[in-house]
């Protein structure tokens, strides 16, 4: 540690963001639970809306699924 | 390597001059000169910083998903550049690829970055030392023949002579200086696309990116590229113009800010299709990256190889307020692949701040430490500088010969840079060949053809981008867990120059972090074996070419070199300390820069 005079601390150095217990969004398995985004990388209508998300798929299967940001 | 030479004041000869702090600059540089106004000459030169930051000091202990989000603020300008490179450093640690869209929205925003802040330094900060009214203060004689010179390339940027150009540079005035502030705002509207916010994103995670991609945020983006590109396929014409003409008038204008050609870059835009993050393989994706990696030495390419520029980092002492860490915790002796791992190097730092009074004569002097790389062909330990970035950049990627896109080409002397038509002007390939020297002109000039490489870089990866899209992979994030003991580095290049992150975590909080920016490598101070830092190198021994006298001089030359580097320490107020003689001393070691 440096040899400086300091004032009294206000707070603990070492205190992570992070308070167990809570989920975490990057934690493994996140991703399968996120509604709309499918195992392969692709997404659907859901993942833009939760309102009749169905009614917004691309008229033709073939079409790549592009939901609205 | 040239070694520091202790000047001896001779009464009426040399006369002390100083600038603190430096201005037109992020943070607090000052310079001091000692002058020759006889000879025309700078004779010694000291580079020093005041501020002190404390970054490696306070990261400890934090959790290290946090750390792209507060290293972020070591910058006001380029801070996304640092998100990125602590992401790129976490995707190590954690063994995380992001999926390739996540991978082209990053390359995108960070090719705005470098159109933004490159054009805001070079038109509204770097061309004020151009300017009509600089140029008439400082050279009269160069003015009357700027108006009566015509410019070579007048048929692309409409200004018939260099003294309409420069004109046009004026601060606050000027047409190009007004127009670059639009153009960097655009430049800006563009990162924000991208990455959410400027400075500090938003949507940039290890493991990928919170941008929702569609087809409206590319086309968003591209709108604004275009029309940057009308401006930028102008301005490399007035910049070649311009630097071109004080080659020509002024004879002996090379050795303005001139030194070894001792270059270091970083690389920059990982290449998704090739890049894992995986420290065994940093050869090879570093290698793939869209501006490669590179050392130059003297105008050779010792290595591409990020393994080696890795471990031939040391962190040099000799003029700075620190206790050295030799007796200090060796958190990596060794890197994954079984090499050693040096104690200078930022893996095994410890940082132990020691403020002191400045002691410009044979003492410490700087806040900034003296980052070095290794040469281990002999045994030296080079001053690498980052030619304001650009310079660096260019010239590894060209002689490495290995960036081959449709927009950009590195051809082993030169890098082709393709720009498409755009609404105001026809297509045009701009050839950057490697210069003959490593000066102030070069830096410069090598700023805005970096600009056109980024921007053509960017229509590269908008059409990688909306592959992905039209291919409905719209996956932008990847899944992990921090582990409880990992080390991870990130190499990138902030826009003034290299960039490195390194981390080590321990019962999954921070234990050692380390971020070196551009410049404690180009503002270094003298180190422990003598070796002056790149801006005191650069500026020693210059010649002058102001036209004022003793007692009016402005130090233009001096400050076109320094500026020429794009110090960035984190600003202030500008005291210049009259005639030459310093008014009064205050040793004040706080407010500086160690990144």
């Amino acid at each position: 540690m440096p040899n400086i005079n300091l004032g009294p601390q206000e707070v603990t150095p070492d205190m992570p963001a992070h308070t167990p217990g809570i989920q975490q969004g990057n934690a493994k398995g996140s991703y399968e639970k996120m509604q709309g985004h499918n195992p392969d990388g692709t997404s659907t209508s859901r993942r833009s809306t939760g309102v009749n998300p169905k009614a917004q798929e691309p008229i033709d299967p073939s079409m790549p699924n592009l939901s609205p940001g | 390597m040239a070694v520091r030479e202790r000047i001896k004041p001779e009464a009426g000869k040399l006369v002390d001059m100083a600038w603190d702090p430096i201005t037109r600059i992020v943070g607090n540089l000052g310079i001091y000169t000692k002058i020759d106004f006889d000879n025309r000459e700078v004779v010694s030169c000291k580079s020093t910083s005041s501020l002190f930051r404390g970054y490696s000091v306070f990261m400890k202990g934090k959790d290290p998903r946090d750390a792209h989000f507060i290293t972020s603020r070591i910058c006001g300008i380029c801070g996304d550049n640092h998100a990125v490179c602590s992401c790129y450093a976490q995707q190590m640690a954690y063994g995380v690829k992001p999926p390739p869209l996540g991978e082209w929205i990053v390359n995108l925003g960070e090719a705005a970055e470098y159109i933004f802040d490159h054009i805001i330094f070079q038109d509204n900060l770097v061309f004020v030392d151009f300017c009509e009214q600089m140029v008439k203060e400082t050279n009269p004689s160069l003015w009357s023949k700027a108006e009566s010179t015509d410019a070579p390339h007048a048929e692309i940027h409409g200004y018939r002579t260099i003294g309409d150009i420069m004109r046009s540079y004026n601060p606050f005035t000027g047409e190009t200086y007004k127009e670059a502030l639009l153009m960097s705002r655009i430049g800006r509207e563009m990162i924000c696309l991208m990455e959410g916010r400027h400075v500090h994103p938003s949507t940039i995670y290890p493991g990928g990116v919170g941008t929702v991609a569609t087809p409206t945020l590319l086309t968003d983006y591209l709108s604004r590229l275009l029309r940057c590109l009308d401006f930028i396929k102008k301005a490399v014409a007035m910049n070649d113009d311009v630097f071109d003409f004080f080659y020509e008038a002024l004879p002996g204008y090379e050795e303005v800010g001139r030194r070894r050609i001792l270059l270091g870059c970083w690389g920059a835009f990982n290449n998704p299709l090739y890049c894992n993050y995986k420290y065994t393989d940093m050869d090879n994706w570093g290698n793939e990256m869209f501006v490669t990696p590179g050392v130059v030495v003297d105008g050779e390419l010792v290595t591409t190889n990020l393994v080696d520029i890795n471990l031939g980092i040391r962190i040099m002492l000799g003029s700075s307020y620190y206790e050295d860490w030799v007796n200090e915790e060796t958190f990596v002796p060794t890197d994954p692949l079984g090499n050693p791992v040096d104690k200078r190097h930022p893996w095994n730092q410890t940082t132990i701040p020691k403020p002191q009074k400045r002691e410009l004569e044979g003492g410490n002097y700087s806040w900034v430490m003296s980052p070095r790389w290794y040469d281990k062909r002999t045994g030296d330990n080079l001053a690498l500088d980052t030619g304001g970035g650009a310079l660096a950049r260019l010239w590894a990627t060209a002689l490495a010969g290995k960036v081959d896109t449709p927009f950009v080409k590195a051809t082993g002397q030169s890098v082709l840079i393709n720009l498409p038509k755009t609404p105001n002007t026809a297509e045009q390939t701009l050839e950057w060949r490697i210069p003959q020297w490593s000066n102030a002109i070069e830096r410069d000039r090598a700023r805005i053809y970096f600009v056109a490489y980024s921007a053509a870089m960017a229509m590269h990866f908008v059409d990688q981008a909306f592959n992905e899209i039209r291919a409905g992979r719209t996956k932008v994030f990847e899944d992990f867990d921090v582990p409880d003991e990992a080390i991870g580095c990130g190499f990138h290049e902030a826009v003034r120059g290299v960039l490195s992150h390194h981390l080590v975590i321990r019962d999954g909080k921070i234990a050692n972090y380390h971020p070196y920016p551009p410049t404690p490598w180009n503002g270094s101070p003298t180190d422990s074996y003598g070796t002056p830092g790149p801006y005191e190198d650069a500026v020693m021994g210059q010649p002058i070419f102001e036209e004022n006298d003793q007692d009016n001089f402005r130090g233009i030359d001096i400050m076109r070199a320094v500026r020429s580097f794009d110090p960035c320490l984190p600003c202030g107020v500008h005291m210049y300390l009259g005639k030459g003689k310093t008014l009064r001393q205050v040793h004040s070691p706080m407010f500086g820069e160690h990144g």
